[in-house]
């Protein structure tokens, strides 16, 4: 550290002036690097010329303070233009609050709404898988409470390197697969079952293109009676702001610029303190107290302290609520003594929230925060104007015009989109079909996750009506959505689910990113949902590479495209970028989460096959789809062609499935998605220990491996109530629907046929040995 | 007396988490629930309550202060050393205390269970320790009723009835001292403790994963031998109605019907309005 450029002020305290005004743009960069404030050239240049017009150097307060409000992760400086025109203002009837806070709020139905948030928490849990997902579900919590909402439900897509990756080619300072989806489990298990949230859906995808960058996204929903939602704002001048939860310690400082860069060899040793340390314990009642300071109508404001801890929070409600505020620091209570007021005010302790409070209302908010053993404590006020003043033992340490504070940079940074060439190869047809299927089954993408789901506590709470594993008992099976019903006096429910297939959108981006929404549609029409809003978590590589921002470009265009099409808003998100390994970016993955609306769930259907001697039926097209598929990829084959979206196919689609469900037509229904119609079929006869036999003549002239296996969207296998065939196709062909009967429910047997040849004939023993087996063998 | 009169108590400090659903059991059932948080029966807040004016005590599942310890033992230290007094008068009048999952290792750890050497030993008797699997499990389990007598907490259910009632737990293995486990258990059986088995959908004897933690005798749930004492690991709130219930897409009866867990609240209910 050159002394230099870092004057100590003469106080009892920790406090520095830092030497801006006279430092040129060598000295700027240094300081930049020195301080890890996450400042790029151009940044620290608008920061000197912000204090020069002041005439003062700005303290380390300060300086730390802009670093976090400008960070990619904290204002979305490259993503926000870009977002603005794919898949921000889509304009529905159950909008309530879409894109505006870190959480979105649509109407559920006349006195209530449900919240929904989503964000990822990647670069922590490649570091340290336990904490950092643990975390992650912590600050989701939040997200969600702090708009006056009971959470009701929590999701975690996950992706990683494949399980089977040699433990020698792990490269230097990267954990592997194993470790970290075990890690990463533990966190989410020990945070989300101790704080009572059942976790109901999510995804875990492998693909070596993770290693060394996993992803960990983590959702919530929750609901609220539309009377108590809150805003992240102060109602005007004179609210105190009231700091509540556990205190400020060192942990997570720097956690916002450390996910807005890449991950390198040293991150683990470097790092570690950018990741927070969750309690679950102390965020239980924390939860409770908020809620039920708002439902008293004791808070005006509130809001999480999430990335950026204090800075990110205080000056966001503030100038939401057209004020400023004075804020004393040192009466944030602290972990240890010694912390500086910089550290105190830019740390992610976790399990903290601010509530902006008016005066009268402040002496009950304390007593009842104590009721609940919740440390809260008074720490400022807003105040007429637009600055924001901190003092640490009446010493002013901070003072900054709002505006420039929060008002970060946005860039139109260049992007180029970069068509893949890939040379197609299709691979022999198998020679064994039965063989092909097993190890279809066996592979980790698509083997049975109960390994990982039973470890979640999905039922508590007393509301998950549709589970995440449906089968017979004692036996595992793939839902396609979980249905929570969040209102006690009524049978109308949330259905939830998560998508993205990342094999897709590495080979067409767009396309591929329009597969995530037409699957999360199907998963959530499988159980009787109408989909209703979406949410996003876009993990991509490095913006600064023209080539990753082209993938983001043509992605959320894809994704847009689709939803505005279907009139379905996009209501909250969060952009992941830097997420980069050491060949590259990942895959762009930019995760949904869906969310459907059950008007009764009384009529919901699963995905486990019920009853002998049913018929069978393929409501969709089939096309040689082969690009991305998992068979091609065991079978080595090539295709550069992601599956395609029909749009006003999948819209009738929706339509006509869900007049099926409504009509209470049929038994089972199951979306095919990775491995084909093979794979749903077994799935089905897996979960219900019952088989089928079935023949895929009537898809055409295709290869029977390529009728067996495409990954085709917008197709669901529909297992029909006996009787209700005629009514069945009836309601299909007046949506203009192509649909096809496969076969016959029955037996113990999987039997697939292509007119004259039987292609698989397997028990349903012998495939429930390597479906339910491999993830247990691997993970123990 | 009156359902409406019946007051619950259902008990909870940090990390308690069942406490919602277990209230609206008994509220659905129409009694008159109340979540109580521990300090407040200890006097350290502002609303102060006596657990002399309930009816019926309630521990919900949960992990409360975090099991970090040991499942249960920070709450059951807290409550011992406040509590203690009021709480073996409680149990000694005949009131019901129902103890799920958390709740379960809660009343062990009390010493209120197995209670064979007094109604709230010093020293717990048993132990809820980590499941075989070495995982936490969430998944339906099947249980068989078979308390022949004195049956508080299930006089709506059949000797040898099936109950279908999800578990989720981490530790649940139902595990007694190793030299004694032997007499232990036969004083159990003697005394008609034994309320819930784990079976197979046929009610055959369980073995992993109907059995998801590897209790011996596969125990789900016991009494105390008064039997006004329960604790279970399976979660009967969260089956109160078949829509909760596990499986019901694939039995079509009506969803308003009660599921398997409504008949641990409804009994309680009956015998508290009938003997009290």
């Amino acid at each position: 550290m050159n002394p230099d450029h870092y004057i100590k002020r003469d106080v009892h305290f920790p406090l520095y002036d830092i030497n801006l005004l006279n430092a040129d743009d060598e000295a700027l960069q240094t300081i930049a690097d020195e301080t890890a404030a996450g400042h790029d050239l151009n940044e620290m240049k608008r920061v000197k010329e912000y204090f020069t017009k002041l005439g003062r150097n700005p303290t380390d307060v300060e300086f730390q303070a802009l670093g976090q409000a400008w960070s990619e992760h904290s204002c979305y400086k490259t993503s926000k233009p870009i977002l603005k025109n794919t898949i921000f203002n889509i304009d529905a009837p159950q909008n309530i609050l879409v894109i505006k806070e870190d959480a979105g709020v649509l109407e559920f139905d006349d006195e209530h709404a449900y919240v929904v948030a989503l964000e990822s928490h990647n670069h922590p849990s490649a570091i340290e898988p336990y904490g950092g997902a643990a975390t992650g579900i912590g600050g989701i919590l939040r997200d969600v409470v702090w708009m006056g909402a009971q959470p009701v439900a929590l999701v975690d897509p996950l992706f990683f390197g494949s399980l089977d990756y040699p433990m020698d080619e792990v490269p230097k300072g990267v954990k592997h697969p194993t470790y970290l989806l075990s890690g990463v489990v533990d966190g989410i298990r020990d945070y989300g079952n101790r704080v009572g949230i059942p976790t109901v859906a999510g995804q875990v995808t492998f693909h070596n293109s993770y290693i060394g960058n996993c992803l960990v996204n983590v959702g919530c929903i929750g609901i609220v009676e539309k009377k108590h939602i809150i805003r992240s704002r102060v109602s005007g001048p004179g609210d105190v702001f009231i700091y509540a939860g556990g205190r400020t310690g060192r942990d997570g400082i720097h956690g916002v610029t450390f996910a807005s860069a890449d991950l390198h060899e040293e991150s683990d040793t470097e790092s570690r303190g950018a990741v927070q340390l969750g309690d679950p314990i102390t965020k239980e009642p924390l939860i409770h107290a908020c809620l039920e300071a708002v439902e008293k109508g004791l808070v005006s404001g509130m809001k999480d302290f999430g990335g950026g801890g204090l800075s990110s929070v205080v000056g966001e409600m503030a100038l939401h609520g057209g004020c400023g505020c004075e804020i004393e620091l040192d009466r944030v209570p602290t972990k240890e003594e010694g912390v500086a007021p910089w550290e105190i005010w830019i740390s992610e302790s976790q399990e903290r929230m601010m509530l902006a409070v008016r005066p009268e209302n402040v002496e009950k908010v304390l007593r009842l925060f104590a009721d609940w053993d919740v440390e809260a404590v008074p720490i400022g006020r807003s105040v007429v104007g637009k600055n924001i003043t901190i003092t640490y033992c009446n010493t002013k340490v901070l003072e900054l015009d709002l505006e420039f504070y929060t008002g970060g940079p946005e860039y139109d940074r260049p992007y180029e989109f970069a068509p893949r060439d890939v040379q197609e190869r299709m691979p022999e047809e198998p020679a064994d079909y039965n063989e092909m299927l097993l190890k279809l089954l066996c592979e980790e993408n698509i083997a049975c996750k109960g390994w990982v789901v039973h470890q979640y506590d999905h039922e508590v709470r007393g509301k998950t009506v549709i589970k995440p594993l449906q089968a017979k008992l004692g036996l595992e099976g793939h839902g396609d959505a979980a249905v929570i019903k969040p209102v006690e006096n009524s049978w109308k429910g949330l259905a939830i689910s998560c998508d993205i297939n990342p094999r897709y959108t590495l080979l067409d981006p767009y396309h591929g990113s329009m597969c995530a929404i037409d699957e999360n549609c199907r998963n959530l029409v499988a159980v009787g949902g109408r989909p209703h809003s979406f949410a996003d978590c876009l993990n991509f590589g490095n913006p600064e590479n023209p080539e990753t921002l082209g993938d983001f470009v043509e992605s959320t265009r894809g994704l847009g495209d689709v939803a505005r099409f279907l009139s379905v808003p996009f209501s909250s998100g969060n952009v992941s970028f830097y997420n980069e390994t050491l060949n590259g970016p990942i895959p762009p993955t930019p995760t949904i989460l869906g969310i459907g609306l059950v008007e009764d769930i009384r009529k919901c259907v699963t995905s486990d096959m019920k009853v002998e001697d049913e018929a069978v039926y393929l409501v969709g097209q089939t096309f040689e789809e082969m690009g991305g598929s998992i068979y091609y990829e065991i079978a080595g084959g090539c295709s550069g062609d992601a599956p395609m979206v029909d749009l006003d196919n999948l819209k009738n689609s929706i339509e006509g499935m869900l007049d099926l469900i409504d009509k209470e037509l049929v038994s089972a229904v199951h979306d095919p998605s990775e491995g084909g119609l093979g794979v749903a079929l077994a799935e089905m006869a897996l979960a219900g220990d019952l088989g089928a036999d079935v023949d895929l003549s009537a898809l055409g002239k295709m290869r029977s491996d390529i009728k067996l296996f495409s990954e085709s969207q917008t197709r669901w296998i529909v297992e029909v109530r006996s009787g209700k065939e005629g009514t069945f196709e009836r309601v299909l062909n007046s949506y203009g629907l192509s649909f096809l009967r496969l076969g016959t429910t029955g037996g113990k047997n999987l039997i697939i046929r292509d007119g004259k040849k039987e292609l698989v004939n397997l028990p349903l023993k012998r495939m429930r040995e390597v479906w339910e087996g491999t993830l247990h063998e691997k993970m123990g | 007396m009156d359902l409406k009169d019946i007051r619950v108590a259902v008990l909870r400090i940090e990390g308690t988490n069942c406490e919602e659903e277990s209230f609206l059991a008994f509220k659905r059932l129409g009694a008159d629930p109340e979540m109580v948080h521990l300090k407040q029966l200890t006097g350290d807040s502002s609303h102060p309550r006596k657990l002399k004016d309930y009816h019926a005590l309630m521990f919900p599942g949960g992990f409360s202060a975090g099991d970090y310890v040991r499942a249960g033992a920070i709450f059951s230290a807290r409550i011992k050393s406040s509590l203690g007094r009021d709480l073996v008068r409680f149990v000694e009048d005949g009131y019901p205390v129902l103890g799920i999952c958390n709740g379960f290792q809660i009343l062990v750890e009390l010493g209120l269970l197995p209670g064979l050497s007094g109604t709230m030993t010093g020293r717990a008797e048993a132990v809820l320790a980590t499941n075989d699997s070495n995982r936490f499990e969430c998944r339906p389990t099947i249980l068989k009723h078979v308390k022949r007598g004195n049956r508080v907490f299930t006089e709506k259910m059949g000797y040898g009835e099936l109950f279908t009632i999800p578990s989720a737990h981490a530790e649940g293995k139902f595990v007694l001292p190793e030299d004694r486990e032997k007499e232990m258990l036969e004083e159990m059986v003697k005394n008609d403790q034994i309320v819930f088995q784990y079976v197979k959908p046929d009610g055959t004897k369980a073995e992993y994963p109907f059995n998801p933690n590897g209790s011996i005798l596969n125990i789900a749930g016991i009494t105390n031998p008064a039997g006004n004492v329960m604790g279970m690991m399976p979660h009967p709130e969260r089956a109160f109605y078949r829509s909760t219930s596990p499986n019901w897409t694939r039995h079509p009866l009506p969803l308003e019907d009660f599921g398997d867990g409504w008949y641990i609240f409804s009994s309680l209910l009956n015998y508290v309005s009938r003997r009290f």
